[in-house]
């Protein structure tokens, strides 16, 4: 309990930067968004799983 | 022999207001007829329950003489005005889709998409995302997923008001090498259009089929002796010509500022009275015209009323 | 029959295309390691954030194995079911208002193939995210906090599984005639009203499909010989609920197969 284990914490980390990849990778190939497109690259790499949750809900106009 | 659809009575009201009233016609196998009329005509709404769309109000429609009702989808190829696609696809994987929906085997399926995408010009885009296409492009995939499976009745809804003129003309050489192959209808608001391609006419107005025809026979139909003259901005000129419109040779007439059309009785008559009068009382006359009156004047007459 | 399989096709390939079977996957494996994570760290985290008198964090008491894993599955009741909905909303009106619908409805496909066809595609959404998510929370219970009987986890997935997916053929059923995000609200507020309903009434409406949450955690905790037949009453009642969406759904579909 007093030394953190990070076998178990790593994968937590490495899904949330996989979610924001994947996040970067249909913003790539997405033709129109709602409001810029740099603004969810911001929002992608920064917001965290809340960010990529809303960029995938409200960010693309042709899903 | 049953002509291939059969169009009664069909009315089509949204609350009060009547969009298509009680309309009746046939579509004979092998013609291109177009739906003629203004914006807000019916066209769009009297296609729309040829497709299946939308529920008539009342009347019916029978496909080669079937109880109305029965599905007659599987023979049919739709184009609306404004085709919507599912942009994360490839126009080829649309078309296959749409084949197979059809009732296409999947190899048959395959093929068919092929060579209508080539048809229509879109070989070498068929393998891009559809959210990447132009409007001209999106309008020749719609007219291929209307044609790949071989409908036996093509229902294209203003198939070319949303092109340039470039797209437009295409198009039309396309639709001109289909009607050989299949029965179309399609609506336009252009004489023009249906004038090029068309052998028979349905005048639509106010949902109500003002005329309806083929082509030839409106043409003579509506073939009545017109005068058409322009004077110089004058006053004693323009006065002459509205002193015109009361002759007893003039069935109808207007006038408006220096022009006027005066549909005659009697051409020659008529001829002769006005240029011998326009010599003698030495009018400036501009423009002076005897013919007939075509088909734009029973449009714009039909439009305008 | 032929349409339907048709249909399944490219709702399957548009899972794929708009990324819904890879992000909402990892949305639910990170959901199933947060929470046992914080259950096993809470003492730290509490110790961390400063201000917690020391009595508190002598009382804190770590919560089973059992109970952890409920927890996590409650959180795909919560967040997951967000998710799922949002995702779902636009099935049938994005269609309706995109117009794609008018080229689909012209072909001669009946509309109870093209509404199964896309509940198909909503369930084999919920499997991945719910089998890959579960496992991954039961894994993680299992590594920290203790052992748990896989048998009871794939159960109490599985219940909890259909209680999530009756509130998406809800969402189907309300996209059928309501724009997108409205058939969202409407599937989220019945979720809540039929949760709220069943915690004040719980004798009552025991054999409702909002029971099935308590009945999953109740598994785990106390295992299947505490199941009774209000059990097989909740299960009855979701099918029931869900048969009922899909065909109001089709039904809506074809009387108002455009928009007006």
């Amino acid at each position: 309990m007093d030394e953190i284990n990070w076998s178990l914490l790593w994968p937590l980390l490495a899904l949330q930067v996989l979610l924001a990849v994947i996040g970067l990778f249909s913003l790539r190939r997405t033709e129109a968004t709602r409001g810029p497109k740099w603004l969810w690259v911001f929002i992608l790499i920064f917001g965290n799983i809340i960010g990529s949750i809303a960029y995938f809900v409200f960010g693309r106009k042709d899903i | 022999m049953p002509s291939l659809m059969q169009v009664r009575n069909l009315s089509k009201s949204y609350g009060k207001h009547l969009s298509v009233n009680n309309i009746n016609f046939d579509i004979e196998k092998g013609h291109c007829i177009a739906l003629l009329g203004p914006n807000g005509a019916g066209k769009t709404t009297t296609l729309r329950m040829m497709a299946g769309l939308l529920l008539p109000t009342s009347g019916s429609i029978s496909f080669e003489g079937a109880i109305p009702g029965s599905d007659y989808r599987q023979q049919l190829g739709y184009l609306p005005q404004s085709p919507s696609f599912y942009g994360w696809m490839s126009g080829e994987e649309y078309v296959v889709f749409a084949a197979k929906l059809s009732g296409l085997g999947s190899r048959d399926a395959v093929k068919m998409a092929a060579e209508v995408l080539e048809r229509v010009g879109l070989k070498d885009a068929a393998r891009r995302r559809i959210a990447g296409y132009s409007g001209g492009m999106k309008q020749r995939l719609g007219l291929a997923q209307a044609l790949v499976h071989r409908p036996r009745l093509l229902l294209l809804d203003e198939p070319v008001s949303a092109l340039d003129p470039i797209g437009r003309r295409e198009v039309m050489e396309m639709l001109r090498e289909i009607r050989e192959e299949t029965t179309i209808i399609f609506s336009t608001h252009v004489l023009h259009d249906a004038e090029e391609i068309c052998d028979d006419i349905i005048l639509l107005n106010q949902g109500v089929i003002a005329e309806q025809g083929t082509l030839g026979a409106l043409r003579s139909k509506y073939r009545i002796p017109v005068i058409r003259m322009r004077v110089e901005k004058q006053e004693q000129a323009v006065q002459w010509l509205q002193s015109i419109a009361s002759r007893t040779f003039v069935t109808e007439g207007q006038v408006s500022g220096e022009d006027a059309v005066f549909n005659v009785s009697d051409i020659k008559e008529a001829r002769q009275v006005i240029v011998q009068e326009a010599a003698a009382l030495g009018i400036p006359l501009l423009h002076f015209e005897a013919g007939s009156s075509t088909l734009e004047d029973l449009f714009m007459k039909v439009v305008g009323s | 029959m032929r349409g339907m399989w048709i249909f399944s096709q490219k709702e399957m390939l548009e899972l794929v295309r708009s990324y819904k079977l890879a992000w909402i996957p990892v949305v639910f494996i990170i959901l199933g390691i947060m929470q046992p994570l914080t259950t096993y760290y809470m003492p730290e985290i509490l110790k961390a954030s400063g201000n917690v008198p020391p009595a508190l964090l002598e009382s804190y008491e770590m919560p089973g194995a059992a109970a952890t894993m409920a927890q996590a599955l409650g959180q795909y009741g919560t967040m997951g079911l967000l998710v799922l909905v949002l995702a779902g909303m636009n099935s049938l009106s994005g269609e309706r208002y995109s117009g794609t619908a008018e080229l689909v409805l012209v072909r001669p496909v009946s509309m109870i193939s093209i509404v199964f066809a896309k509940w198909v595609a909503q369930l084999i959404l919920l499997a991945v995210c719910l089998g890959f998510g579960a496992a991954v929370a039961a894994y993680y219970t299992g590594q920290l906090i203790g052992d748990l009987s896989w048998m009871l986890v794939i159960f109490a997935t599985g219940i909890y599984g259909l209680w999530l997916l009756c509130i998406q053929s809800l969402t189907l059923l309300f996209s059928a005639f309501l724009r997108g995000p409205v058939a969202a609200f409407m599937a989220l507020l019945s979720a809540a009203a039929l949760s709220l309903l069943n915690s004040f009434l719980p004798n009552w409406l025991e054999w409702t499909p909002a029971s099935l949450p308590a009945y999953s955690a109740q598994l785990l905790t106390e295992g299947s010989k505490s199941m009774g037949s209000a059990l097989t009453g909740s299960l009855v009642s979701a099918g029931l609920l869900i048969i009922l969406c899909i065909i109001g759904a089709s039904l809506i579909t074809g009387r108002k197969k455009l928009i007006d």
